[in-house]
């Protein structure tokens, strides 16, 4: 229960792990135990920052059913954020769709790196809902348990997991966007500043070169490119910076041992 | 800059396009799953283009801010952000709630005595 530690965005950086013994007595046990542990501190960390979204939906005048709505079909804090800006400062529909989806390429690699551990048997369509509950707390807490959990119970545990951290993930936001309009402006201000001092502090937990490349990169470049066109400067920035980090590592640091793990 | 937010139909073609653009990447993770490697190059590739993305708001945010966070100075901005960093790496381990903690303390501080 401490991937409140965990690095917040690339999930390659956790390695599998073998599994061990019986934990569970049956699905509703593991289903449970699943609830339990996703009212920790990650999950606190997940509700705050859901609280931040809320309250920056309000302070920029934003429709409060689409603050709520994005939080419930959405499910992705980084994403709802750039979506949110994006929206405030009037980028192009395009850019915006092709923006959020890019953060959230993180998921293909989140599922494919946790589904491959749960029991065959689950290994089927409904996956293909459940995987909705998927979002970065609920990954790191999974990766970490599965384990320590047997085979059979996984799915019972991530679905309480994920579930919770969902639904926690609505009152939040509704929470923030209610708060905001009528605390004072003193609270609404740390309200506001959660979602970016978040993003900034788990930059440094991130370990491969690459991606910490790419995080001084999006830093630098960023201002220059938002002073030149914002509209388009997330999806530039980050391409531009990100393909830059990537040749970096292929070309230079892969080759010196001792710099990647 | 300022009052261009989209409206009416564009809001909701975005939150449909956003929307849409997670749940395909959720689903194609589901389909690969099993059949690919975590290692892989695209992977790394992509991987690298979020955390770019990710580091380019989160400077936007807290440089370029819009609305509320706009009437705080940006060395108040700065300064808070680097007290909360020195907090996060003081102990290497679990001091992401402490830091977290720290700066949104500090900025509802800023705003009591402004």
């Amino acid at each position: 229960m401490s991937s409140a530690n965990q690095p917040y965005i690339d999930p390659s950086e956790i390695a599998l792990e073998e599994p061990a013994a019986e934990r569970f007595k049956s699905r509703s046990d593991a289903f449970w135990s699943g609830i339990r542990d996703a009212t920790g501190a990650p999950a606190m960390v997940l509700f705050a920052g859901m609280v931040g979204f809320g309250a920056m939906g309000r302070t920029n005048g934003v429709d409060g059913w689409f603050t709520v709505l994005s939080s419930l079909l959405m499910f992705a804090l980084p994403g709802q954020v750039v979506l949110m800006e994006m929206v405030i400062t009037g980028s192009s529909v395009i850019a915006i769709a092709l923006a959020v989806t890019l953060t959230s390429t993180r998921f293909v690699t989140m599922t494919v790196t946790l589904f491959p551990q749960l029991h065959e048997k689950d290994r089927n369509r409904n996956l293909y809902a459940t995987v909705h509950l998927l979002a970065m707390t609920a990954w790191a807490v999974s990766m970490k348990e599965f384990s320590s959990i047997e085979v059979k119970h996984r799915l019972s545990y991530f679905v309480g997991l994920g579930l919770l951290c969902w639904l926690i993930s609505v009152p939040g936001t509704i929470l923030g966007y209610i708060l905001a309009g009528f605390v004072p402006a003193a609270v609404t201000l740390g309200l506001v500043f959660i979602n970016p001092l978040f993003f900034l502090l788990t930059f440094t937990e991130v370990k491969p070169w690459i991606n910490r490349i790419a995080i001084c990169l999006g830093c630098i470049l960023g201002p220059f490119f938002t002073i030149w066109d914002r509209d388009s400067s997330l999806l530039t920035t980050g391409i531009v910076a990100g393909v830059i980090a990537y040749v970096i590592d292929r070309k230079w640091i892969r080759k010196k041992a001792g710099l990647i793990g | 800059m300022m009052n261009a937010s989209l409206q009416g139909w564009g809001l909701w073609l975005a939150l449909a396009g956003a929307c849409v653009g997670t749940y395909v990447c959720r689903a194609i993770g589901v389909m690969l799953s099993g059949r690919i490697n975590q290692d892989s190059e695209i992977f790394r590739l992509l991987s690298a283009i979020t955390y770019a993305m990710v580091a380019t708001l989160t400077v936007r945010l807290i440089l370029f801010p819009i609305g509320l966070m706009a009437t705080v100075p940006a060395w108040i901005r700065i300064l808070i952000c680097v007290l909360s960093i020195g907090v996060m790496l003081s102990k290497p381990t679990k001091r992401l709630v402490p830091a977290l903690l720290t700066g949104t303390l500090l900025m509802v501080g800023y705003g009591i005595i402004r």
